[in-house]
């Protein structure tokens, strides 16, 4: 069984064989070698890598499978040829909301230029005011908000065209 | 007394309705449309909807709790913290309907809760005060000469407020007009009052806090002091006692003045004077939480002493059953409160459905907890998931046994902020005691996980797509089915030579 994931913007391809009447092994970055894994319970694996032993909790929630591992999640997705284009690509110009609230202020209007760190929007969630600023130099191709306004998490506020760098 | 209804929601409602079982008294709880399966609602003995989930519409509805408070037969309503609990309308209305409010008088309250005549009340008992403007001018330019009059760098906080809502830090002359505008704005939002006042502000300052207890007959005592200086947002997210930064000189200081804040206002039941200490040494009064506050717990743990269960004494009227000279603090306790947010993303809230949960535990080890495996962490209400606290013979030890927990604490399905708090607590600065308000600011400001073990969770997800059945791919659902592992048995794959 051959795999690669993706966490954040590493990939981490992995390779389970079994040997015929052999042990176990996995083929990652750091080398071939043997593995023993168990599963106490759907939601944990046992691991055990050169006499290390791992416990790992593993659920999976759309595509993506989450790993905890000693107190860090880590959440990994299938990579393909489509996320390895992107993956080093520049800050998304579909600015969006960060999670459900309210758009207490529009700071923008189309064809504004703005600098990095600029605001473009205040937005109100959890009583707390967010304020949504531009990655980098820009000029505002579009508003799709108004003050006032409640989003959902996701919803595209603001398009922007980066500054060519 | 028999009936408690309490007046909250979360970890803090669990807690109260343990203490409330401790004694023997009946625990009542109140829940939102939101709320329907939560811990607290599955902790009492009777409960009452009381509206829709935005609290303004149900945890703040004083007319909504008190009609509950009346159909469950309650005889005295336990506030917590947050929400009505510095209400003082709230504890008028429920002493008015012939039930007993559980903690101070609401005169006590609202003195307390106006920040400027907190501010004179305590100055005129002998409290030292910062430095503030205490009427900020209405319009732009009047307010702006008063800021210019104070100086820089200086704080805008909320004159109704508290938990570092409609505050704002001002760093220069040039900022202070659209930080005063936001800062009024979220005030209003937050407190529907949105008057602000101006605060000198202290850069390397840290937040020390005295916890009192008063009994109506006039007894005041206190529990010493808890340190709560790392904070984001302005949000405590780790507190300890005994505080790395006080010296038994600056003790003495900090706890005749809290003491006497507290008899300023005829306090009675739990509260906490909160003072900010300058890298100089100086105290000065912050304000007092009429309250239970959220970290009592690591004051429980080095004192004994069940704050809880003193609030619900005090309010039968019994008199104070313990002198100074009984309490004594013994050892070193931290907690950490786990919020579901991400700390790599400004600590913006994380809200979501927990999908898997598994709480540490072991000597020393307490979890206040408000969430279970499939809650809802919803837009509208903070978003603290529990708080770990722990307890050691000193300092250090409560150190690696707080960061041994956390790394011991599984939440998935939500981003929380647990790799963070192991990192704060493995700082070198934290470890050597050299805490302040700015701390994460300082040595924490970009701060993303180090993914260490990515390449362990790499192979750990490919192990579980290879052994696990697809039933468990549907997210959320896996714990719910019947599990065949539990039937089968723990089985190993690859075991041993052959």
């Amino acid at each position: 069984m051959q795999i690669t994931y993706r966490c954040g913007t590493q990939s981490f391809p992995v390779t389970l064989r079994r040997e015929a009447r052999g042990p176990l092994t996995v083929t990652s970055e750091a080398g071939t070698r043997a593995v023993t894994a168990s599963l106490p319970d759907a939601c944990t694996v046992l691991i055990v890598i050169e006499g290390r032993q791992h416990l790992a909790h593993v659920i999976r929630i759309g595509d993506a499978t989450h790993v905890w591992i000693a107190g860090q999640v880590y959440i990994l997705t299938p990579n393909t040829a489509a996320d390895a284009t992107h993956a080093g690509a520049l800050a998304p110009p579909q600015i969006v909301a960060p999670m459900p609230g309210k758009i207490l202020q529009v700071l923008v209007q189309p064809g504004d230029k703005v600098g990095e760190g600029d605001g473009l929007a205040i937005v109100e969630a959890m009583k707390m005011e967010h304020r949504i600023t531009a990655a980098a130099a820009a000029t505002v191709r579009a508003v799709h908000v108004v003050a006032g306004q409640m989003v959902d998490g996701g919803v595209v506020l603001v398009e922007l065209d980066y500054d060519a760098q | 007394m028999q009936r408690i209804l309490i007046a909250n929601r979360g970890e803090i409602a669990v807690r109260i309705a343990r203490a409330c079982r401790e004694l023997g008294l009946t625990p009542l709880a109140v829940y939102s449309e939101a709320d329907a399966t939560a811990p607290h609602v599955r902790a009492a003995d009777a409960v009452a909807c009381i509206g829709p989930p935005p609290s303004r519409e149900s945890y703040l509805d004083i007319d909504a709790v008190l009609n509950a408070a009346r159909t469950l037969r309650a005889d005295a309503v336990h506030p917590g913290y947050g929400f009505l609990a510095e209400n003082a309308a709230f504890a008028r209305a429920v002493t008015a309907a012939g039930m007993t409010f559980i903690g101070p008088s609401a005169e006590a309250i609202s003195v307390m809760g106006d920040k400027t005549r907190a501010r004179r009340t305590v100055a005129a008992a002998g409290v030292p005060v910062v430095p503030a403007v205490e009427d900020l001018p209405a319009g732009a330019a009047a307010a702006q000469t008063a800021a210019d009059g104070l100086g820089y760098p200086l704080l805008i906080k909320a004159a109704a407020g508290g938990g570092g809502k409609g505050m704002r830090i001002v760093h220069q002359a040039g900022e202070f007009g659209a930080a005063r505008e936001a800062a009024a704005r979220e005030a209003l939002s937050a407190f529907g009052d949105g008057r602000v006042f101006l605060e000198r502000y202290f850069e390397r300052a840290r937040h020390v806090e005295v916890q009192v207890l008063a009994d109506t007959h006039g007894a005041t005592v206190h529990l010493g002091e808890r340190e709560c200086s790392i904070q984001r947002r302005h949000q405590k997210i780790i507190e300890e006692t005994p505080s790395p930064g006080v010296s038994s000189a600056l003790r003495e200081r900090l706890i005749s003045a809290a003491v006497a804040a507290a008899r300023s206002v005829n306090y009675t039941s739990a509260g906490t004077v909160e003072f900010l200490v300058t890298d100089a040494g100086e105290p000065y009064f912050l304000e007092m939480n009429t309250r239970l506050q959220v970290e009592h717990p690591i004051t429980e743990w080095v004192t004994g002493i069940d704050l809880v269960q003193a609030q619900l004494r005090i309010a039968t009227g019994a008199p104070l059953w313990l002198t100074q000279e009984d309490i004594v603090a013994r050892g070193h306790a931290i907690e950490c409160r786990v919020y579901a947010e991400d700390p790599a993303q400004q600590f913006l809230p994380s809200p979501g459905r927990v999908e898997f949960l598994r709480e540490p535990q072991g000597p020393g080890i307490r979890v206040d907890s408000g969430i279970a495996a499939g809650g809802e962490i919803t837009v509208h209400y903070d978003p603290m998931l529990a708080k770990l606290s722990v307890w050691a013979a000193d300092r250090d030890a409560a150190r690696l046994r707080l960061i041994s927990a956390l790394r011991d604490y599984a939440v998935m399905g939500v981003t929380t902020n647990i790799a963070f708090l192991i990192d704060v607590l493995q700082h070198a600065a934290f470890a050597s005691g050299a805490t302040h308000t700015h701390f994460i600011e300082e040595h924490l400001q970009s701060w993303r996980p180090d993914r260490c073990e990515a390449e362990v969770a790499a192979i750990a997800a490919a192990l579980h797509s290879m052994l696990a059945p697809a039933a468990t791919t549907a997210g959320g659902h896996q714990r719910r089915a019947a599990s065949p592992w539990q039937s089968l048995g723990g089985w190993r794959l690859g075991g041993g030579e052959r």
